[in-house]
């Protein structure tokens, strides 16, 4: 019988069990390091160090999961945060604005061959936008979950939903035409 | 209330166009930079255990007016027949016997 994430996460905490863990990142790692890649723009090699620290950091901090969200919430937050601290040191290097930085295209996604792929279509929303998209729609998450992993009220999440979903349909639906 | 987000199409395609990432190595990557298991700290259970023990010891010398019951059960055990002294070596060693097993399982364990 396959163990729960619970189960797993209660022999991490009580025998510090290695292996469990390992199961674990097994279940998740796809989500956490799509998500990344998504909100860093398919830049992969950085997506996945940013993916192995949330990693070590929710191995580290596991006995702060009270199991009052599902798993995979907790590990996205986490994730979420280690992709805006990296942000906001890059941002400290290169000494751009907040705004500029979140309207910012993805100058990797400047193909013309993938102009009308949705992807291309999502990488071009402003930060916010593209965040929400990603954790209501592509992954599932509800309105609520995701308003707790970006630490933002919940009427700005359903905003932002709400926009990213129109402006990607005007992309979609203009390309259709041209 | 947990709020169920209507299905869109859009979120199909959005699904759809994320695939699933193959572990290629990352899990892997990420337990060898996991910190060293907590190991009990053995040498602090050992002196707790014989500390203990020998706390009991002395306790029970001199409670029992220096030594007194130590005689009485040497002078029983000398009195004792001899299939009474077998039968409690056979005991002794058995009980023994099981503890040690008991512990050597706690330890494969463990490990």
């Amino acid at each position: 019988m396959e163990l729960t994430d619970a189960n797993l996460i209660a022999r991490v905490i009580v025998e510090d069990d290695q292996h469990a863990f390992g199961e674990l990142v097994r279940r998740h790692q796809s989500s956490v390091r799509g998500l990344l890649r998504q909100l860093t723009r398919t830049d992969i090699a950085l997506a996945d160090d940013l993916a192995q620290e949330a990693f070590l950091r929710a191995y580290k901090n596991i006995r702060s999961f009270r199991g009052e969200a599902k798993f995979s919430t907790w590990l996205y937050r986490i994730a979420y945060n280690c992709f805006r601290e990296d942000a906001r040191r890059r941002k400290e290097l290169v000494g751009i604005d907040d705004a500029q930085w979140e309207s910012e295209s993805d100058p990797q996604a400047a193909d013309p061959a993938l102009r009308h792929d949705l992807m291309y279509a999502l990488s071009l929303l402003p930060l916010h936008e593209r965040t929400a998209i990603l954790l209501c729609c592509q992954n599932g998450l509800s309105h609520e979950e995701a308003a707790r992993v970006l630490d933002i009220p919940l009427g700005t999440v359903k905003t932002n939903v709400l926009r990213g979903r129109e402006k990607l349909k005007r992309a979609l639906a203009a390309w259709g035409s041209s | 209330m947990e709020e169920i987000i209507q299905e869109d199409p859009l979120d199909e395609q959005l699904r759809e166009a994320m695939p699933y990432i193959d572990d290629g190595g990352f899990t892997l990557r990420v337990l060898r930079h996991l910190p060293s298991p907590r190991r009990p700290r053995q040498s602090l259970r050992a002196v707790i255990l014989l500390g203990t023990t020998l706390l009991a010891s002395v306790l029970g010398y001199v409670l029992s007016e220096n030594g007194r019951f130590v005689r009485v059960i040497i002078e029983r055990l000398a009195t004792m027949p001899m299939l009474g002294v077998f039968a409690l070596a056979l005991i002794s060693g058995m009980l023994l016997t099981a503890l040690g097993l008991l512990a050597a399982m706690a330890e494969s364990h463990e490990s």
